[in-house]
Order: structure tokens, then sequence, then C-alpha cells
């Protein structure tokens, strides 16, 4: 059986690979694969050590944390869209009309 | 059927029936869909603002009436815990409730002038009731799984809410950075949980705190205890996740504005003091998770940072915005305050009922923006210069929440601040108070600016104002109201936030 402090090194580091991408980009759509990266860093845990713990709580919530960021994603994409229309590009930098 | 099973089911009748508020939120929210199916021409702005006003008026009153009948209180048995104690209808699940409605009404009665002239009505109000649905089961979670649902729930309306102006360029501003900041938040938060998760093997608060004493990976555990923090601080506006705050309460509309500074402010605080009291209670965290200090850095860094942006602000509705964070950060004592066995529920309930009282004083605070923005006003102190003689009556009612918002004598916020500060010194945390006042006498100096703007400045422009908007009238008058009734009323409120306190811990 692989150690439990393995899985939790793969989290981290695939939730590190999401904070980069969200530091460094200026792409919406980049943006929100960089969170969809880190809510699965977060899904790792839960199904690894839900297996470690033996119990099912950390798969269920698992599958609550994925249709919440299918629901996320469909309202980012909304304001993406109206950020499209009204700024012509999806460059997240480009909106600033207000101090930031 | 055996006596026995019979009385378990009526007894699940009752418990579920507990969670009534939030359930009647949610229904009315679908109403309001379902009128816009039927009438899909011309749905009918009075009916869809008087269903949003009923449901959540309704709702407030149940609220009210649970408060007073003990449900989930001391006298009538405890707390009601529900589906395997995913959910808890308690006291301080109730208070907070009230906050939301509360403010729910007075933002969908103001809304019915705000959106005259705007398609979509129905989403906006069918949106703020389901918001309001995630922040009154935000205030029942007691395990981090719902912990995250109704964070949830509570978040994605208001994005979409704060954007809700599709042509305006500013409005898509906020959203957008209200959206990007909320997304990175709750991976934040969901990570926070996960290790949480990963160290005690449950996600229910009582089993959690059970099985921190004695960890074999303390500092996974600090550091999720860290990240629900970060996320927390999301939803409250606080540092370091505060710089959504200023944009999308300027872009937003103003009605959502005061929404989201009031009652999502406060289902922030609902969850943090739920989920720090009751899954880290300080006798038991490991001495490397000590949260009470993270929490003093915040509230000192919060309060501090927000007055003094608050104070530089040309722009009244983005100096509301700072004055918002600031709030946070006297809200934030009332965890910062916390010792393993000192007078906690003195402190925490002064937190909870400085939040009702900011329910009140800041929505008809930017309330009052959203008259002003429906006059077409300007936005900054100048276009404010001699508003008091055009619009008397209104510009009493933002002279009472700007002197409650700043503290001073003959109104409600005085009295809750004093006894938030006052208790804080009760626990032994003077330093705590000191900045607080301070910061306090700081924000005299931008809240006076504006009533000395409407009052003593001569105006510098003609002012057209012709309609006397009755929604805005309506709600912002009765913001006032309410801020006037809360200090001979502050009594009872103080009394009933600290006891339903006391019981947490």
């Amino acid at each position: 059986m692989v150690p439990p402090e393995y899985y939790l090194l793969l989290s981290a580091a695939v939730f590190c690979i999401g904070l980069f991408g969200i530091l460094t980009r200026r792409n919406a759509l980049l943006f929100l694969m960089s969170v969809e990266l880190m809510l699965n860093a977060a899904n790792i845990n839960l199904v690894a050590f839900s297996y470690v713990w033996g119990n099912i709580t950390g798969q269920t919530f698992g599958l609550f944390t994925m249709a919440l960021a299918a629901a996320e994603v469909a309202v980012g994409i909304g304001i993406i869209l109206v950020l499209y229309r009204s700024f012509d590009g999806v460059d997240v930098t480009d909106a600033t009309t207000m101090r930031w | 059927m055996t006596p026995d099973a019979l009385a378990l089911q009526t007894e699940t009748v009752a418990a579920w029936t507990a969670l009534a508020p939030a359930i009647l939120l949610g229904l009315t929210g679908l109403a309001l869909l379902g009128v816009d199916t039927l009438w899909p021409d011309d749905p009918s702005n009075a009916v869809l603002a008087g269903v949003a006003a009923a449901g959540s008026i309704l709702s407030f009153a149940v609220t009210g009436w649970f408060l007073v009948a003990g449900t989930g209180q001391a006298s009538t048995g405890g707390a009601i815990a529900l589906y395997g104690d995913a959910l808890v209808v308690d006291g301080m699940s109730l208070f907070f409730t009230l906050i939301f409605t509360v403010v729910t009404a007075m933002v969908v009665v103001a809304a019915y002038d705000y959106l005259d002239d705007h398609s979509h009505r129905a989403e906006f109000y069918s949106l703020t009731l389901f918001a309001a649905t995630g922040m009154a089961v935000m205030a029942t979670a007691n395990s981090l799984a719902t912990v995250f649902i109704s964070l949830e729930l509570a978040s994605l309306p208001s994005y979409a809410l704060v954007a809700f102006l599709k042509t305006d360029r500013g409005s898509v501003e906020a959203g957008l950075k209200y959206f990007l900041i909320g997304a990175v938040s709750s991976a934040v938060l969901a990570f926070g949980i996960s290790l949480v998760y990963a160290v005690t093997g449950s996600l229910v608060l009582g089993d959690v705190a059970a099985a921190i004493g004695t960890p074999e990976m303390a500092g996974v555990l600090g550091l999720g205890v860290l990240m629900i923090l970060g996320g927390f601080a999301f939803k409250t506006a606080s540092v370091p996740f505060h710089f959504w705050a200023p944009e999308a309460y300027e872009g937003a509309p103003a009605p959502i504005s005061a929404f989201l500074s009031s009652a999502s402010k406060a289902a922030g605080f609902a969850v943090a003091f739920r989920v720090f009291v009751q899954a880290f209670p300080l006798e038991a965290v490991p001495a490397g998770v000590d949260w009470v200090i993270a929490f003093q850095v915040l509230a000192v860094v919060t309060m501090t940072l927000g007055n003094f942006a608050a104070a530089t602000q040309e722009n009244v509705k983005r100096m509301l915005a700072y004055s918002s964070i600031g709030h946070a950060g006297y809200a934030l004592i009332g965890l910062a305050a916390l010792t393993a066995g000192g007078p906690n529920g003195d402190v925490l309930g002064a937190s909870m009922a400085h939040l009702l009282v900011y329910g009140f004083m800041n929505t008809g605070a930017f309330l009052f923006i959203a008259l002003v923005e429906h006059w077409g006003v300007g936005r900054t102190f100048e276009d404010y210069n001699g508003l008091a003689s055009t619009a008397p009556i209104a510009a009493v009612a933002m002279t009472v929440f700007m002197f409650s918002l700043a503290g001073l004598p003959p109104f409600g916020g005085f009295l809750s601040k004093y006894v938030l500060f006052y208790s804080a010194i009760e626990a032994g945390f003077w330093w705590l108070a000191a900045v607080g006042a301070v910061n306090s006498a700081l924000s005299l100096f931008y809240y006076s600016r504006v009533v000395k703007a409407m009052w003593i400045e001569t105006p510098v422009a003609d002012f057209e104002i012709e309609s006397r908007p009755v929604g805005l009238y309506t709600a912002v008058l009765f913001a006032g109201v309410g801020t006037l009734l809360l200090l001979p009323g502050f009594g009872p409120v103080i009394e009933t936030a600290q006891t339903v306190a006391a019981t947490l811990f």
C-alpha cells in the first residue's frame, strides 16, 4: 500500500501547479482551469484518505466538490462571456475601469 | 405502527420544520421563477417584488417566532441536530437568519424601484432569494461538507448578481473580480477541508473536535485550519482576501452592494464562529494550531486597513466599501478575543449583536446610495453637496446611518461597539479594544464628510429630483427606524446573542 503521506505530496503538488497558473496567467479561461486543478487537488486528498480511514465520507464529499466545480464554471463562463462583450477579450487585466 | 415508531415519526417531522426559514426562502425563489414562467412576456415588477418581499418577511417572522419560542435553545431541550448532525438549528443559527432575512426584505423592496427599467427582474429577485437560502443554511451548517456547499450556494448567485448590469463595464468588471477571487478562495477552502479530513477522518464538526486532540500530523492540520480561515476571510471581506470587496461593492447594483456587505458578511461570520468554536475548540487543538493568534492579527490588520483606506476615498460608495472591511475587523474581535475557559460567550455574542445592528445601518447606507443613483446624482462627496435641501427626509436617514456606523452615542451602532470593546477588555484583550477605539475615532472623519456635504456645503449644481421612489424610501426609512430602535432595544438583543453564543462552548 502506498503510504498516505505520498498522496498529500501529490495533492500539494497539483494544488501548487494550480496556484502558479492563477498567479501567472492573464487569460480568464486558463484561470478557470487552474482553479479546477486546485479543486481536484482537494479531491485527491478526499478520495485517498477516504480509503485510509475506511469510511466513504471523503468520497461522497468529493462528488459534491465536482458538482459544485461544474456549477462554478457555469456561472464563471457566463461572466467571462459578458467580459468578452464589454472589453473585447478575456484578458483579466484589461478590466480596469475602477482602481484596483 | 407501534407507538414508539409513531412518536419517532412525529418527532422527525417536528425536527425537520426547524429549517422552515431556509425552506421558505428557497421556495420563494422557486415561486419567483414560476411567476416568470407563467407570464414570460411581462412579469409585473410589483408582483415579483411583492412575492420576494412577502417570502423574506414571512421567513423573518418565522425565525423571530422560533427565537422567541425557544426552538433549538436551552429552554426546549437544546440544539436540534438534523441529517446525521450535518445541520443544526440552535439559537445562533436563528439569530443570524434573522439578520439575513431582514436584510433580504429591505433589499428586495428597494430593488423594486432600482429595477424599474431593467429586464430579467425575476432572475434578480430569485437569485437574491437563493443566495439568502444559502446564507440561512450556512448559519445551520454543522459539518465541513455542508459548510462548503452552503457557502457555494450563497456565493454563486452573488457572482451573477454583481455582474447583473450586463452592459455596464463597471458591473462586469466587479463581477469578474468577485468571481475570480471567490473561485480561488473556495478552492483554498476545499483544500483546507480535505487536509482536516486527512488528519481527522471526519467532516462533522463535533467528530473533528474529538479527533484533533492527538493528531499524528499536527502540521497538516494547522495548514488545513489556516486554509479554512482563508476561505472564511473571503466571505467576510477580511484581509487577506478583501481585494474583491471595494471593486464588487462599487461596481455592483447598489441594492446588491447592500446585500453582500451586510448579509453575506454576516453569513461568513456565522460559519466562521461555528466551525472554529465547535470543530477546533481551544481546549483541544494541538499547541501549534493556535488559530486565535491568526484572528488577532487579522482583526487588527483588517480594521486598520479598512479605515485608513476609507479615509482616502473620494467616491462615497467606495468609502462605504472600505468601511465595510473595517467593520469586518471589529466583528473579528469576536473570535480574536477567545481564551480557553474565558467569558467567551460574552465577546462572541457582542460580535453577533454588532453584526445585527450593522445589518440595519450598513444596508440603509448602501440603499441611500441606490436612491442617489436612482436620481442620477454623481458618486463623489462633492456631488452630495446640498442634498439635504432637496431630499431632507432621506438625508436625515443617511445622517443616522453615518453617525451610527461611526459609533456616536445616540444611535444603535454606539451600544453595539461599546459592548463589543467592553467584552474584549473583560476577556483580557484591552489592546484589541484600544485598536478598535482608535479606528472608530478615525472613522468619524470620513463618515462626517458625507454629513457635512449633505447639510453644510452649498450645492455645486442644481438637482433635478422629480421622483420619490416608494420602495427605496420605505427600505431606507425602515433601516433608519431600525437603527434608532436598536438603541433602546439593544438590551434584549445583546442578552439573546450572548445567551445563544454561550451555548456553543
